[in-house]
């Protein structure tokens, strides 16, 4: 970096993102104390400690793998031609934008005095993928194992997650420009996938003990603190800022990236290189925020669990198209979606005798497939991509958002690499008598022996005379 | 293993590089492999630990309250 300008560019971006990936640290502090709030006090610890040590296993991953697909898997393989080298194969060439750059052993994996983007964009690519995992972890507490929900984990946070980013977020990815496919702060390719692969998983992993009656009625399980619910989700909204933050390019001159000779003009962007303001979207994610809520606490009658999950879910679902909706559409479609994804819920629970213990499914995958699905009717028309308008690749290779395009988008991420994805690993791991815990674990509580240890040493101290 | 001894001659280079944590362009490999071998490793050893933990709890046939007897005061 020589010129000024530029260096304040690039250190601003710098800046910026390693701002995002600390907000969204709050998701996952969040999430752990919700986690910890609706688990029953015999199976505490190990709720946490589950949901913690995904941080390091689908880090570590992320650094070996997971980044590399994201570059690696834009065309597919073999779906689309890229942009950049007209090939349908995978991208490892030696473009600016290839997989190989970002393999773990390379200089730019590392502190590099020539590369101050790439560690920071990693980093909050990881911060999605821990939100990713740990949106599977409330859905199956208290009856699976670490071991599987490690692998579970790495599954979702470093190798499916990142083939839909790929797909469906990256540039270059074949779903935007064959479905013109629009999700610009992740109703799919966070939400709907992670709901989905949950949903897989918990098919084969069974409800909790008690959750059904004999005749299948299903009991409820509440939240053993919801003081501690209510702040996890409160924890996760202010994250929440973060990760709509973390999904633009904060300050980018799109007139020469479009090839518009003469033309400057400073913008964010969303993460398909079109124009958008943070301004505008922290508008539309307090609107769609506060939709969800007044839904959720109609529909809910006041109950304050769903009524905050409403909140959440409201934001996932207009979270496709918040980067262009007006505020009160906005907030209708969080609306919508809210009262989709509760019906549905029960349904659902009632009909196959799923036990999501959290609501998991629900907000994050069924709202977030409805939102994919209304995007495409209110954003019908417009560019997929800023790539499509200009001449700086080679013209309309990008389909415009369409319904039909969001629909297969929808299906994609729910179904193709959420459900069945999640549903065959868990089979696999059923299979190995490695998915759930003994049924005598389960009634005497997965944290007995630390509960027997700490009363021993309460004991011995108490009685202790120096 | 120190990739830079002086900064202002790594600094005015003609091109300055970009890599400058030890073993910069001959080491990355081998730290991924011990990587992986430790995330792999992490792995076998919690899943043993953990086996043993769930069969040993299991053998022990503890009703759904018992653990409220060891509920502590502190």
């Amino acid at each position: 970096m020589t010129d000024q300008l530029g260096a304040l560019t690039t250190i601003f971006t710098e800046f910026y993102y390693w701002i995002t990936v600390v907000l969204m640290f709050l998701i996952h502090v969040g999430f752990c104390m919700y986690e910890v709030g609706a688990s029953r006090y015999k199976h505490h610890q190990h709720t946490l400690m589950k949901n913690t040590m995904l941080i390091p296993l689908v880090t570590v991953t992320w650094f070996f793998f997971g980044w590399w697909i994201y570059w690696a898997f834009p065309t597919g393989p073999g779906l689309a031609p890229s942009i950049m080298n007209e090939s349908a194969a995978l991208i490892t060439d030696e473009s600016t934008f290839s997989a190989k750059w970002y393999l773990p052993n390379t200089e730019f994996m590392a502190v590099n005095l020539q590369d101050h983007i790439s560690g920071v964009f990693w980093a909050a690519f990881l911060l999605f993928s821990w939100t990713a995992a740990s949106i599977v972890s409330g859905a199956i507490i208290e009856r699976i194992t670490t071991f599987a929900f490690g692998i579970l984990a790495i599954a979702i946070g470093s190798v499916f997650w990142t083939i839909d980013a790929a797909w469906g977020w990256h540039f270059d990815g074949w779903m935007l420009k064959l479905l013109g496919y629009h999700d610009a702060y992740a109703s799919g390719v966070i939400h709907a996938i992670a709901g989905g692969f949950a949903l897989g998983v918990l098919m084969v992993l069974g409800p909790r003990i008690g959750k059904f009656s004999s005749s299948g009625e299903p009991r409820n399980i509440g939240p053993r603190n919801p003081w501690l619910v209510t702040i996890g989700l409160f924890l996760i909204y202010t994250g929440f800022w973060g990760f709509y933050a973390a999904c633009n390019i904060p300050i980018f001159d799109l007139g020469p990236e479009y090839g518009m000779e003469g033309v400057t003009f400073w913008t964010a962007t969303n993460i398909y290189v079109t124009p958008t303001t943070l301004s505008g979207i922290t508008m539309n994610f307090l609107m769609s925020l506060s939709g969800g809520l007044l839904a959720g606490y109609v529909i809910a009658k006041g109950d304050p669990f769903w009524t905050y999950s409403s909140g959440l879910a409201g934001v996932i679902c207009a979270s496709a198209g918040n980067d262009l909706y007006h505020p009160i559409q906005a907030m209708i479609i969080g609306m919508i979606g809210v009262v989709i994804a509760y019906k549905l819920h029960y349904w659902v629970e009632r009909k196959f005798k799923i036990d999501d213990a959290v609501g998991a499914v629900a907000v994050h995958g069924y709202a977030g497939v409805v939102g994919l699905i209304i995007c495409g009717f209110v954003l019908n028309g417009y560019p997929s991509s800023g790539y499509s308008v200009g001449a700086m690749w080679d013209g309309s290779t990008y389909a415009s958002i369409n319904p039909l395009g969001q629909f297969i988008g929808a299906i994609i991420m729910f179904l193709v690499l959420g459900l069945i994805p999640g549903y065959v690993l868990a089979k696999i791991l059923n299979g190995m008598g490695k998915l759930r815990i003994p049924r005598d674990v389960e009634i005497a509580g997965l944290d007995y022996e630390m509960m027997e240890s700490a009363k021993s040493d309460e004991k011995a101290v108490s009685s202790a005379t120096r | 293993m120190a990739t830079v001894t002086n900064w202002i001659d790594h600094l005015s280079a003609k091109e300055v590089a970009g890599a400058v944590y030890p073993g910069a362009g001959s080491s990355e490999t081998l730290l991924v492999i011990i990587g992986i071998v430790l995330w792999i490793g992490w792995h076998v050893l919690t899943n043993n630990s953990e086996s043993e933990e769930l069969s040993r709890l299991a053998r022990k046939k503890r009703g759904a309250n018992d653990h409220k007897s060891n509920i502590t005061d502190w």
